[in-house]
């Protein structure tokens, strides 16, 4: 099937920014490998939580996550150059991979200089880091450290080893933006490509699971009295000018229509939070030139505490009432930060690829941070029903 | 098409805090270089660092908790106070426009998960403070900025290490210069730590007392930190308000060497260099000053000198490295870079790179500003910022006319 040219033109809007094309995507989450793996965990509306008690020597505060336990870099990209990646690296390379079997963009010597990546994080790897830290306090010398290790503690680390291995040499960049990293990584590469600075770029989330962000999800959770389990994964998307790929004759899978997002004091009594993310959602909305009852689903930050989630969903009651459905993607992958982001939009996406009956349906990204970061992205989306991409 | 101009300057580094105590350090030369006092560096051969011992939170940010808030953020939040104040923009007619930050960063708030990494060793992972594990996210940077300034626009955290400053400036100078944003506040933050003084020990790129680029017995960086902020908005903003312009942002170049993790390469350090005067205009020829990324390492100055010479030919422009001053302060370090070029181009003159005896006969073309700051006419400067990764990012400044 292909989708009808009234179904793929956007509305013209003189506030329309420029939008995007997603031209192929790679996911791993604790709901599995691959896009059927997180499209079927929608579907059954339940993804099973893993025994994480054998990954690790030292303690963690649950027995149980959204992990990837048997995850090994190697089976995927064999042993040669990946034997020194961290658990960060090795997720984000394999969605990478992933995303380049997914796309019909064609990578060649050409364009390489003109391809990039733009990646998002929380504090890379916290593991990779931390345990640099360690080794300083429980060395018998401070300094006896690894140095083929160093690369893996600094953040940028993942996005490096990703252009080293495909060649791509054009804008190469690291966000940190935790729960806001994919908005962030959305935003910052249409502006990469509208401004013509690249041409196409690998752009996605990556998060890993460790004893580190174990404890870090679980002080977050009990602070605030959410009881989420801790997850991992990555997902990257290829995103590409949406008027460039049609021009070309080619397919998006997703348009992103517009990103908005923007920083208030956190969720609390004022109403201040609940009026940023509702401002930031119907400021996407208009730039995207869509009328909020076209909205069919909102995936929503659901970040598993009543203060957080209660905003949320005060904000999105008030621009799109509560017709359209939610989908809590953070209840099938568990909280993985960064990659939380990446996840929401894979789960749009995954959904779409078996779903012809959604093709050129409208969805929109919540997404929400402890430190008071709020923003919203307009999805438009399509199936590949006829099996091939174009 | 807008013109991006920049209008306020907020630097804390170790040889000043604001714009003229920092200015006036690089114009005497200062060297910020001291024992560490941050962590106890019992154990380590070599203890030195570029620490801002009198950074004071508490006297600098107004509307954020310190208490709350991890160094580095603490870092960002005060060089965008002092930046704001530099520009003289009315804090209420800012916080009620379309304004944001974006901040660059190495290692973020690591010295907080380094703590935190301690505690758990002393105490139990079960007993660690819960405020500050939510520290640890690097997010946090632009955030606290946001925060302290209430400004609703983007914050965006740009972790690409070493030239992460410059990235977060030439995103800020997009986002106004097409009509995103009204005001941006754009620089790096970062902070002295254990893990990453042992690390640079540990790959043979640190040095035991100064740091002396591109001279011939150089031997490699001292970790430093700091925070560096730019008050950027647009040429009829700054005009409409009357503000005092500092000097233009002329554009910026990016790419990636795609080639190792820690080796730098020439000629993707010469083709950033291209793209960055392509993007911004600007010929070669009317470079008048180049901000070194000038670790000091033996390599990193060999292949940037090198490059240089392949993009500028003969008679290359004065090149100064302000690491031999602050030391490598990482993320903040081409921000920082960048403020000390905003000053020679207003108070004409170069910044020095100190600690140089010895030129060094692989690089006979470069002309390092030795010891001393020099007197000269700065129209355009080019800031050089090298990162772990591969990754060049390279902003060019103009002289507003």
């Amino acid at each position: 099937m292909t989708a009808t040219a009234a179904q793929l033109s956007a509305p013209a809007s003189s506030t329309t920014p420029l939008a995007l094309a997603i031209t192929g995507f790679g996911v791993l989450s604790g709901a599995g490998i691959g896009i059927e793996a997180l499209a079927s965990a929608l579907a059954a509306g339940h993804s099973p939580t893993a025994d994480v008690s054998g990954m690790f020597e030292d303690p963690l505060p649950r027995r149980d996550a959204h992990a990837l336990v048997d995850f090994r870099v190697r089976d995927h990209l064999g042993r040669k150059g990946t034997s020194f990646f961290d658990r960060s690296t090795s997720l984000a390379m394999v969605a990478c991979e992933e995303a380049f079997a997914d796309t019909d963009l064609e990578v060649g010597d050409a364009s390489r200089d003109r391809m990039g990546i733009t990646l998002g994080t929380t504090a890379g790897s916290a593991k990779s880091t931390s345990d640099y830290s360690r080794d300083t306090f429980v060395q018998e010398r401070p300094y006896l450290v690894n140095p083929l290790l160093f690369p893996n503690a600094v953040m940028n680390c993942a996005a490096g080893q990703a252009a080293i291995r495909y060649g791509l040499k054009g804008v190469n960049a690291t966000i940190a933006g935790g729960h806001l990293a994919m908005l962030n990584v959305l935003r910052y590469s249409r502006n990469l490509i509208g401004c013509g600075y690249a041409d196409a770029l690998l752009a996605g989330c990556v998060e890993e699971f460790s004893p580190q962000s174990a404890w870090a999800v679980h002080y977050a959770q009990r602070t605030d009295g959410g009881r989420l389990a801790p997850g991992e994964g990555a997902a990257v998307f290829v995103v590409e000018s949406a008027a460039a790929v049609r021009a070309a004759g080619r397919r998006p899978d997703a348009e992103i229509l517009a990103v908005e997002t923007g920083v208030y004091d956190p969720p609390g009594a004022d109403g201040t939070f609940v009026a940023g993310l509702t401002s930031c959602l119907a400021r996407a909305l208009k730039r995207a030139g869509v009328r909020p009852d076209e909205v069919t689903a909102v995936a929503t930050a659901a970040n598993g505490m009543p203060r957080f989630d209660e905003a949320e969903e005060a904000a999105v009651t008030a621009v799109l009432g509560a017709g359209p459905e939610r989908l809590r993607v953070k209840d099938l992958t568990g909280e993985a930060f960064s990659a939380s982001g990446a996840f929401q939009l894979a789960a749009l996406l995954a959904r779409h690829r078996t779903q012809p009956a959604r093709d050129g349906e409208l969805s929109v990204i919540t997404t929400l941070g402890a430190d008071g970061a709020a923003g919203a992205a307009v999805v438009r989306g399509w199936s590949r029903a006829d099996g091939d991409h174009g | 098409m807008r013109r991006v101009v920049i209008t306020g300057l907020g630097p804390v580094s170790s040889i000043g805090i604001g714009a003229p105590a920092y200015g006036e350090a690089l114009r005497a030369g200062v060297n910020g270089v001291s024992p560490i006092a941050c962590f106890d560096s019992t154990g380590f051969p070599y203890f030195m660092a570029g620490e801002v011992h009198e950074f004071q939170p508490t006297e600098l940010v107004r509307r954020l908790s310190v208490d709350e808030w991890g160094r580095t953020s603490l870092f960002a939040a005060s060089a965008a106070r002092l930046a704001v104040a530099d520009a003289g923009i009315d804090e209420e007619e800012l916080a009620a426009s379309r304004a944001g930050s974006s901040m660059g960063t190495t290692g973020g708030e690591s010295q907080v998960l380094e703590r935190l990494t301690g505690d758990a060793l002393e105490r139990g992972v079960h007993r660690l403070d819960a405020g500050l594990v939510r520290q640890v996210s690097s997010a946090r940077l632009s955030q606290a900025v946001n925060r302290e300034l209430r400004l609703t626009g983007d914050a965006v955290t740009l972790s690409t290490a070493c030239s992460a400053s410059n990235y977060a400036l030439g995103y800020a100078y997009d986002l106004i210069r097409t009509g995103e944003a009204d005001y941006m506040i754009a620089g790096g933050a970062d902070s002295v730590g254990r893990w990453s003084h042992a690390g640079f020990y540990r790959l043979g790129a640190l040095t035991e007392k100064a740091c002396s680029p591109f001279d011939k017995n150089r031997s490699g960086i001292i970790t430093g930190e700091g925070g560096a902020a730019l008050f950027l908005e647009s040429l009829d903003s700054a005009l409409a308000r009357g503000a005092r312009i500092h000097a233009e942002v002329l554009g910026y170049g990016v790419n990636c060497d795609a080639n190792h993790m820690v080796a730098p390469l020439r000629e993707s350090i010469a083709a950033c260099m291209r793209l960055a005067h392509r993007n911004a205009g600007v010929e070669a020829a009317d470079v008048d000053y180049i901000c070194a990324h000038g670790t000091g390492t033996p390599a990193n100055d060999q292949v940037e000198a090198g490059a240089v010479v392949d993009v500028f030919g003969e008679r290359p422009p004065p090149i100064s490295s302000t690491k031999s001053m602050l030391g490598h302060t990482m993320g903040a370090a081409s921000g920082l870079g960048a403020i000390a070029s905003v000053l020679g181009i207003t108070g004409s003159f170069l910044p020095p790179t100190i600690n140089y005896s010895t030129p060094d006969p692989e690089m006979p073309l470069i002309d390092p500003v030795a010891n001393e700051a020099r007197r000269a006419d700065v129209r355009i400067a080019q800031v050089n910022g090298f990162a772990f990764g591969g990754n060049n990012a390279i902003v060019m400044l103009g002289r507003y006319s």
